[in-house]
């Protein structure tokens, strides 16, 4: 099978070169062609994205904007959609994640784009969505209006499926153009929401690119990253470092690192009753995307004192990732995916020698491993793939002391506890680095308009233009109606 | 060492000397050191209960179970007293900087296994040649199983005029170039022994000088170790031909031999005119490659991690499951480099990112 990838305005007719990325499934084997721009292309393609995105993207009103991406997410919803199925055929075989998987996970990821999530997600930014369409009345005086980037220059990394999403739409809404470069992991989603996005509304047709380069290509990055008003990248620090030193100081860095997450379970939901749907919840954020995104936990922090005890969590923990693991296997790893398992997994085995309180439950062929490292504290990553650790603590509160240090990295907290202590722990994680705080089992599927990184991630993108009150006042002095 | 281990180093020695090579010798002198092991070494005996391989269990030298060689940096793997150990050999403990241990109450059995397999895949029938050496001395580097792997070739099967030309400073590289020059006038056969990356360095001096040699006919190469990211890393291929193309001798005389700290075997192959070459051990060593994860052999033909069973290793544990990435081949193995930390896929922080973060902050 072959697949095109990427989207690319009109920039005549030009021979493009194409890059094949093979990706081998379980009984197919898919190559995608990822466009590989050459210097005039790519200046002539971002010519077009800042000429379309100043004359044609800021004209467009917000609520038409909403109206492009609802059709097209409302089509993406729809499973008779060959875009739709197109998705669901391939993401599995480049992902290597199990087809129901995919399937669920899509869906779910969609529904946070719908049109009631979008304007939710304008209000939580802007308050009044209509600043990005004209200057607002400010109740301080004066009016105010929020105007996007017209190149946003967007490095998406990983190979979630469909993630370069959130910073598109994003970039959409504040009436920015767009030109994205697909990871080599998941090349494909991107390209199509382009080209749907363009069928939607054709009048989008060269607001927005979607091509590839290769990661770290000084030249390349330098000459686009000159040209554009905001850069925006994922990806690792290291990966991160390096786009930043060549982007120019006049340009917006907006970078996402990867993150640790974690769980805090509290003693008060280990009764017999309610732990077994604890423990399923749990079990669910693990094998979501085999913990590869950066809401995936590593450890789990149980409190001892319940009906189940953490060593007892553990367990039934093991038990729930057999039962997801037959109905949702693991993607199957490459030999050197599998060697890092096995490492992490043989340095906690033999960490028992010193620690008779541990113990290592793992699936024969690796397909799930749990840790029960008793009070071993620490939060350490995990290796991944369906590996977690369950540890130990007396008080909720312990838990802060074993994340202090990695303050930069946390993200995510899933959390089962009383109101109480919800609120009392959230302001100690807040305090120690921790911006987001949702419900275990919900750790993979972050609410519409949430705070990506702590990050107000529209109003980060736009630049606010004040008319103050002084000019008014002076303009007023100088109508036609003036007395 | 007690009379215990007197008696299995005896019959280690014999077996090595011994011209059975069949599956069964094999077979049994594994499951003999196998129990001896299980019973002697405590933490290995840990290990193998919580693998649920007890001497019941095990009736094949491939039901042996392997021992991860970050083993040796956590665990004390020794039968015998490590504190009356003759020596004990190092890793080079990259990360962490924790190294490695592993015990030899008596070196004679790693001297037989190193010069029985040595002569007969590297001295090419010679009894001695005249050698240099591109690695420091045993004095200068106590604890590295290569410099004593080297100093047991120079004293052994090297001639009188055979000199070390790396110290402590580095490669000396006037007395090297003279050296060479000495040996292409003379027309004796040579043999040129080192670490990988310091052959590197020669072939750096000696474009800077754009000088090469004809070593005369006969002459050897061993290297050994890779880059280790002391030198430049070449490509194999490229390697074999500067070494080649600068030294005079054909590739088909460049050995590369492959050992590990934790081994008392070490493999070699027959040239490196095509690379990757093939390596393969004597007798007393068998190797199978292994899904790392199940630890069950992957197909023929597939990759895989490399697991040896080296039964020169009577002391620590026969069975290692290396950190090297290989295939099998009809005349022994494939090696195809280490396998490298896998790179995360998601934006998920790796393990690797996380401790180096780790370090930065404290």
């Amino acid at each position: 099978m072959k697949e095109i990838a990427g989207y690319l305005p009109y920039i005549g007719d030009e021979e493009l070169e194409y890059k094949t990325l093979t990706f081998e499934g379980e009984d197919e084997k898919l190559e995608v062609q990822v466009p590989v721009l050459t210097k005039e292309q790519m200046d002539k393609v971002v010519e077009n994205v800042k000429q379309a995105s100043a004359n044609i993207l800021k004209s467009i009103t917000i609520s038409d904007i909403v109206q492009v991406i609802n059709t097209v997410i409302e089509q993406l919803l729809d499973r008779t959609n060959r875009y739709r199925q197109k998705a669901e055929k391939l993401l599995p075989i480049i992902t290597g994640y199990d087809e129901e998987l995919v399937r669920i996970g899509l869906t779910g990821y969609l529904k946070t784009f719908r049109k009631q999530n979008l304007q939710r997600f304008l209000v939580e930014d802007f308050g009044n969505p209509l600043l990005l369409d004209d200057f607002q009345p400010r109740s301080k005086r004066g009016f105010s209006k929020a105007i996007g980037p017209n190149v946003t220059v967007q490095i998406w990394a990983g190979n979630v499926p469909a993630l370069p999403l959130w910073s598109l739409i994003s970039s959409l809404l504040v009436k920015s153009g767009s030109i994205g470069k697909v990871p080599s992991a998941e090349p494909l989603f991107a390209g199509w929401f382009a080209k749907m996005l363009v069928e939607a509304e054709p009048k989008l047709a060269d607001c927005l690119a979607v091509v590839w380069w290769k990661g770290g290509d000084e030249e390349k990055e330098r000459q686009l990253f000159q040209q554009a008003d905001v850069v925006l990248a994922y990806g690792g620090n290291e990966s991160l470092e390096s786009i930043k030193s060549r982007v120019p100081i006049t340009t917006r860095f907006l970078p996402f690192g990867h993150k640790i997450s974690f769980g805090v379970i509290s003693k008060m939901c280990l009764d017999s009753r309610k732990a077994w749907k604890t423990i399923h919840h749990a079990a669910y954020d693990v094998i979501r995307y085999d913990q590869q995104g950066c809401y995936s936990p590593h450890v789990f922090y149980v409190q001892n004192g319940g009906n189940v005890s953490p060593r007892e969590f553990a367990r039934y923990l093991a038990h729930e990732l057999e039962g997801f693991e037959k109905r949702y296997p693991r993607r199957v790893l490459s030999i050197e995916e599998g060697a890092s398992l096995a490492e992490w997994r043989q340095k906690e085995e033999f960490s028992m020698f010193s620690n008779r309180e541990k113990e290592v439950l793992a699936e024969p062929s690796g397909a799930w491993t749990v840790v029960y490292g008793g009070n071993e504290g620490e939060l350490t990553p995990s290796c991944l793939n369906r590996v977690i650790k369950v540890i130990a603590v007396d008080e909720l509160n312990e838990v802060i002391s074993y994340i202090e240090t990695y303050r930069s990295y946390l993200q995510t907290v899933g959390i089962t506890s009383t109101p109480n202590e919800l609120f009392h722990l959230a302001d100690l994680l807040g305090k120690a680095g921790v911006t987001r705080i949702t419900g275990l089992g919900s750790m993979t599927s972050p609410e519409a308009g949430w705070h990506h990184d702590g990050r107000c991630n529209l109003l980060d993108l736009v630049n606010m233009v004040d008319i103050e009150h002084s000019a008014e006042e002076y303009a007023e002095s100088l109508a036609s109606y003036v007395d | 060492m007690n009379e215990l281990t007197n008696e299995i180093v005896n019959s280690v020695l014999h077996f090595i000397k011994n011209i059975d090579h069949s599956d069964e010798a094999f077979n049994d002198q594994a499951l003999h050191l196998f129990n001896y092991q299980y019973r002697n070494n405590l933490p290995y005996q840990m290990y193998c209960r919580q693998k649920g391989k007890t001497p019941r269990m095990v009736k094949m030298w491939k039901d042996i179970p392997a021992v991860p060689i970050n083993a040796f940096k956590e665990l004390t793997l020794s039968c015998e007293d490590p504190e009356k150990a003759e020596d004990v050999f190092m890793t080079s403990g990259t990360t962490k900087g924790i190294r490695g241990k592993h015990f030899h109450p008596t070196l004679e059995v790693y001297n037989n296994s190193m010069l029985l397999n040595f002569k007969e895949r590297f001295m090419n029938g010679h009894d001695r040649m005249r050698m240099g050496i591109l690695f420091p001395t045993e004095e200068e580097m106590p604890n590295s199983s290569l410099s004593h792997y080297l100093a047991l070739a120079f004293k052994e099967c090297g001639t009188s005029e055979s000199k070390y030309f790396v110290n402590n400073e580095g490669l000396q590289v006037e007395q090297l170039l003279a050296e060479l020059e000495r040996v292409e006038d003379s027309g004796e056969r040579y043999a040129l022994l080192g670490a990988t990356f310091s052959f590197v360095h020669l072939f750096e001096e000696l474009h800077k000088r754009g000088k090469s040699f004809q070593l005369p006919k006969g002459s050897r190469i061993l290297d050994t170790g890779g880059f280790k990211n002391k030198s430049k890393e070449l490509r194999l291929e490229t390697f074999y031909s500067e070494l080649s193309a600068l030294l005079g001798v054909e590739k088909s005389t460049c050995i590369n031999m492959y050992g590990m700290t934790e081994l008392s075997t070490q493999f070699y192959d027959f040239g490196n005119e095509v690379v990757p070459s093939v390596k393969r051990g004597p007798h007393w060593i068998r190797t199978r490659i292994v899904n790392p994860l199940t630890g069950e052999d992957v197909a023929k033909g597939e990759r895989g991690v490399l697991v040896h069973c080296d039964l020169a290793n009577f002391n620590s544990v026969t069975t290692i499951l290396t950190e090297d990435l290989g295939m099998e081949n009809e005349d022994g193995f494939l090696l195809l480099g280490r396998v490298q930390g896998a790179e995360a896929k998601g934006c998920s922080i790796a393990v690797d990112e996380f401790i180096r973060a780790a370090k930065g902050s404290f």
